[in-house]
């Protein structure tokens, strides 16, 4: 057996499985399992103990789906990689979505990985922490007793991607002028798994940058953004040096710093060439 | 538990204790042998059925969670004799070497072809981009994958 022991709980609502999730002791939740189950393997080869019970969200239908009404955008928490990359989005920015979801790991593996998986499945690397704190995102959260909780990204990262509820979907508003732009470096070659990830969002108006807001994922700690990088850049304007000038407004500590010559060499590059991107629209 | 899963469009009924992955009722409790086991961790693609028409990884994947959903294994693909015009491809084209690799493969490339029989090279290699060929008789593979959508769109007499 690939697994230890385990007793597999399937609740059907949403509510049923925010109640397991509350009650149940020594447990994980199971999303899509590419991260989950991968590491219960990996602990029991290791004769390390896990997770006694796996509460599965397979089966609450209400957590699937993306949908678009009004100005809001909403992505269900066990909404696949390739479902979401599949669905319609609006005209504008929030298709930056398509190209994170294009760019995550294997085929398989997109057709297996939840949104909701990625962004609360603990692991410091994965990619929409980043993307949800540059979008300016909203995540939800349901309790036991039904009350929701609606957390800004970049909070539930600071907290350690923690949660006493069960995150079940994410809200983004569309605005009308905004842009983006997405980077993500792999590992190595052969493991296709995230050095960085990086993605920026902006307004222009004559030129000028507002509302800036960068998402950095460095792998080492949870994605988080950096308000010296959108300090200098809400004070800019587009312009073709813009990209190199913004490597001088760096909140240093959040690039890992004390990684490798070549990871700062990639973060260096994937900003300046994200900002370039950007501001290349921005003139025209 | 009672698990109902239904397998190469077969209803089958197990007991099993809720810990085992598809991968191992599969080759262990039916003796579907055709679906490999190699890294275990996501990492090869050998262990690729479909599921619901998609591409997904047996070694990852808990059999009593996907009752309900519609599995299709390499032995799903071939109607009696006559086999999936993407096996007789591979065959036609000679796209198989150590063939470890190939019921990944060819599953994966089911699940594109049956969604989009035209696909462009792009296309091949982002689907087929979780299997991994340690032989690298990927060419021969890509053209096996063009040619059987060819087929599959014309219809089943089709010479390729």
């Amino acid at each position: 057996m690939l697994l230890n022991p385990l007793t597999l709980h399937l609740p059907k609502t949403r509510l049923e499985a925010a109640r397991l999730y509350k009650e149940l002791e020594d447990s994980k939740v199971l999303a899509g399992g590419t991260f989950l189950l991968n590491s219960m393997k990996l602990l029991k080869t290791k004769g390390t103990k896990t997770a006694r019970n796996v509460l599965s969200l397979a089966k609450v239908e209400d957590l699937k789906g993306v949908t678009f009404q009004g100005d809001t955008l909403t992505i269900k928490a066990m909404t696949r990689i390739n479902d979401l990359l599949a669905s319609p989005l609006p005209d504008g920015h929030l298709k930056i979505l398509h190209t994170v979801c294009k760019n995550i790991s294997t085929n398989p593996i997109r057709n297996m990985a939840t949104v909701g998986g990625n962004l609360t499945c603990r692991y410091t690397w994965t990619e929409m922490g980043a993307v949800m704190i540059a979008l300016d995102a909203k995540m939800h959260f349901l309790g036991p007793d039904g009350k929701e909780d609606i957390i800004a990204p970049e909070d539930f990262f600071k907290n350690a991607a923690r949660s006493e509820k069960l995150f079940t979907h994410v809200t983004i508003k569309t605005q009308g002028v905004a842009r983006t732009a997405y980077r993500r470096v792999k590992k190595t070659v052969h493991v296709d798994i995230p050095l960085l990830a990086i993605c920026v969002k902006t307004e222009i108006k004559d030129k000028k940058w507002y509302n800036t807001r960068i998402g950095i994922n460095n792998g080492s700690a949870f994605a988080q953004r950096d308000p010296v990088l959108e300090e200098f850049l809400n004070k800019s304007s587009s312009s073709p040096d813009l990209g190199k000038e913004a490597l001088n407004h760096l909140t240093n500590t959040i690039y890992d710093t004390r990684s490798s010559d070549y990871k700062q060499h990639m973060f260096r590059v994937s900003l300046k060439s994200a900002i370039e991107e950007i501001s290349q629209k921005g003139t025209l | 538990m009672e698990v109902n899963l239904t397998i190469n469009k077969k209803p089958i009924t197990l007991n099993l204790k809720g810990n085992e992955t598809l991968l191992e009722v599969l080759r262990d409790h039916l003796s579907l042998t055709g679906t490999k086991t190699a890294c275990q961790e996501t990492e090869c693609g050998t262990c690729t059925v479909m599921i619901n028409g998609k591409a997904t990884l047996s070694c990852i994947t808990l059999a009593a969670n996907v009752q309900g959903e519609e599995i299709t294994s390499i032995e799903g693909l071939a109607q009696g004799d006559v086999l999936h015009p993407v096996q007789q491809a591979f065959i036609e084209y000679g796209s198989v070497q150590c063939g470890f690799c190939i019921p990944g493969m060819i599953m994966s490339s089911v699940a594109l072809l049956e969604k989009n029989p035209t696909p462009t090279q792009e296309e091949i290699e982002y689907a087929l981009d979780g299997n991994i060929c340690r032989c690298a008789g990927y060419p021969k593979i890509f053209e096996a994958v063009r040619e059987a959508g060819k087929k599959m769109k014309n219809g089943p007499n089709t010479k390729i």
